[in-house]
């Protein structure tokens, strides 16, 4: 609240550009993120977590956890995203500071842009940085790791864009775990796909750069337009 | 228009080449569909004429009671 | 134009409208469905492949083809919810979610009984339409759940409008992703003989005429749940009032 005020009234009397803005909001989240420490720790360790059930439920045995590393790590990942998706927006409702949000000159496109990119660098990149150890654990083959990396960097900003969407469109309401992933996880379909697919190909045959192409083609698509639809969904919901 | 028709018995057409539980089941299947979805709306239909009725007498009645204004 | 546009969104004219239409439409519906349903079960001969389980295809390609209309057909009315913010676009989206989860599960069902005898599995996650049709129904479950989730009607409506434009999207994404997936997942197919393998002509009449049908009873289902839609959103108007007094 008073880091948004402090960046409407310099916004508002130096007539500052929208990258300051831009630049403040992503400051302020950052900020807020490392003050509460407990939002970035626990979707970290539910991933982590629920990684390390899969060898117990299904098999310790390293051939077999192999053939599903990939799909294990991608399913985590997913689980994980969404569940740290919830405090995208909502203590900015609750303080009011998304109303300000709204109200400010700039456009929301870039706004929601900036929260979307702080809360995937406080959510979304300590994931990509243990997936290497995780999936060691998982016994992937080696020659995998790089792509499982590269998919995940590429991956999990999609799955932070989707889900800004579901999280806009219901941040007004009390409870909203379920119906979040209700509309969330379905969406997130083609990314688990190619990401899964790239790393499957590096370990055989194929050449994993098409997948990942494919991955950016579809993170340059979600870039600019789900922020549009994020956007357009918050002004539904705060009016 | 007789002699096209595949089967020589009704019991032929039943058994319907031998899948007569999936052929069967997917057409009442079909049939139950087709007659909920448009009977469920006929009900709810008369269900909230049936409320809004007695919610406007209900309404009259108290105006012509209470006689303070009109509708 | 816009003066028909704007008559087109008062649900009133809808109502009256859609009152002389519904006898014609049930009608059709009823004419043909009745001449799919007799062709298909007396005179189709069996396929030399399928032997009389082509007799589910006729209902299944049916309803499977009609169930993909939904996401354009909600898309298209939220955006007309979002830029002209017309009522009647809404009342149909609202109704249009429910019913193709409903299409979209009985093209499971019925799809899953034909692929119990010709693929002999009830669930087959090689076949890509399956696997799509199956995530368009999970999309059409959240966008129903979240319009029963948001309680002020007007917030859900544009929500709700802006979840079908952006499923619209996904479920085209989500169709082609599972395409290419499948392709690369089938070391030992059982899809020796899909739904695609040479039907007779007198098949594909029959499902032609079945999805007339199915779309008249999609078109129908949609104008009564519509209708019903109207009559609860518009109680305090004139009109409701005195064709709820005279009922």
């Amino acid at each position: 609240m008073f880091w948004t005020l402090v960046k409407l009234m310099s916004t508002d009397m130096s007539r500052s550009s929208t990258s300051v803005a831009f630049r403040s909001t992503l400051k302020r989240d950052l900020l807020i993120a490392f003050k509460k420490k407990n939002d970035i720790a626990n979707p970290f360790m539910f991933f982590i977590i629920v990684v390390s059930l899969f060898p117990i439920a299904i098999t310790p045995d390293g051939d077999r956890l192999a053939e599903i590393a990939a799909g294990v790590v991608w399913i985590s990942v997913l689980l994980a995203s969404m569940l740290s998706m919830d405090n995208l927006y909502r203590s900015d409702y609750e303080d009011g500071s998304l109303e300000q949000l709204l109200l400010s000159p700039h456009p929301l496109f870039f706004m929601v842009l900036s929260k979307n990119i702080s809360h995937w660098l406080v959510s979304g990149l300590p994931v990509v940085v243990a997936a290497p150890l995780l999936a060691y654990m998982l016994s992937l083959p080696q020659e995998a790791y790089l792509t499982l990396i590269a998919s995940l960097l590429i991956g999990t900003p999609i799955l932070s864009l989707i889900g800004s969407i579901a999280v806009a469109l219901t941040v007004g309401l009390g409870s909203r775990g379920l119906i979040l992933a209700v509309i969330t996880l379905p969406m997130s379909v083609p990314v688990l796909i190619f990401g899964t697919l790239a790393v499957e190909a590096s370990v055989g045959v194929g050449s994993p750069a098409g997948y990942l192409a494919l991955m950016l083609a579809m993170l340059a698509a979600s870039l600019s337009l789900a922020p549009l639809a994020s956007a357009a969904a918050l002004r539904i919901s705060i009016s | 228009m007789i002699e096209a028709i595949q089967f020589s018995s009704f019991s032929e057409f039943l058994d319907m080449g031998g899948y007569a539980f999936n052929v069967w089941s997917v057409y009442g299947l079909f049939a139950v569909f087709i007659i909920a979805n448009l009977w469920l709306p006929l009900n709810k239909r008369k269900q909230i004429l049936r409320e809004q009725k007695r919610r406007l007498l209900v309404n009259e009645e108290r105006n012509i009671t209470t006689d303070d204004k009109q509708q | 134009m816009w003066l028909w546009f704007s008559k087109l969104g008062s649900p009133k004219w809808f109502y009256e409208l859609s009152g002389k239409w519904l006898p014609w439409l049930v009608g059709a519906m009823i004419i043909s469905m009745t001449v799919a349903v007799v062709w298909a079960l007396l005179y189709l001969p069996p396929d030399y492949q399928q032997g009389y389980t082509s007799r589910i295809l006729v209902v299944h390609v049916a309803v499977a083809g009609t169930s993909l209309a939904f996401f354009p057909l909600m898309a298209v009315a939220g955006t007309i919810t979002l830029v002209w913010k017309m009522k009647l676009a809404d009342m149909v989206a609202k109704n249009a979610a429910a019913l193709g989860a409903w299409f979209s599960f009985i093209t499971l069902a019925t799809g899953s009984l034909w692929g119990s005898v010709m693929w002999g599995t009830w669930w087959e996650w090689t076949d890509a339409r399956l696997v799509s049709m199956l995530f368009q129904f999970f999309l059409l479950l959240g966008v129903v759940s979240l319009r029963s989730a948001l309680e002020d009607p007007d917030k859900a409506a544009k929500a709700c409008a802006l979840l079908s434009i952006v499923g619209c999207i996904n479920v085209v994404i989500i169709k082609y992703s599972v395409e290419w997936w499948n392709v690369l997942h089938q070391p030992s197919s059982p899809l020796s003989v899909n739904s695609d393998s040479p039907n007779g002509p007198e098949f594909w009449i029959a499902t032609i005429i079945m999805v007339l049908a199915v779309y008249l009873f999609l078109s129908i289902s949609l104008i009564l749940a519509t209708r019903n839609e109207i009559l609860q959103r518009e109680r305090r108007a004139q009109w409701v009032q005195e064709l709820v007094r005279n009922s």
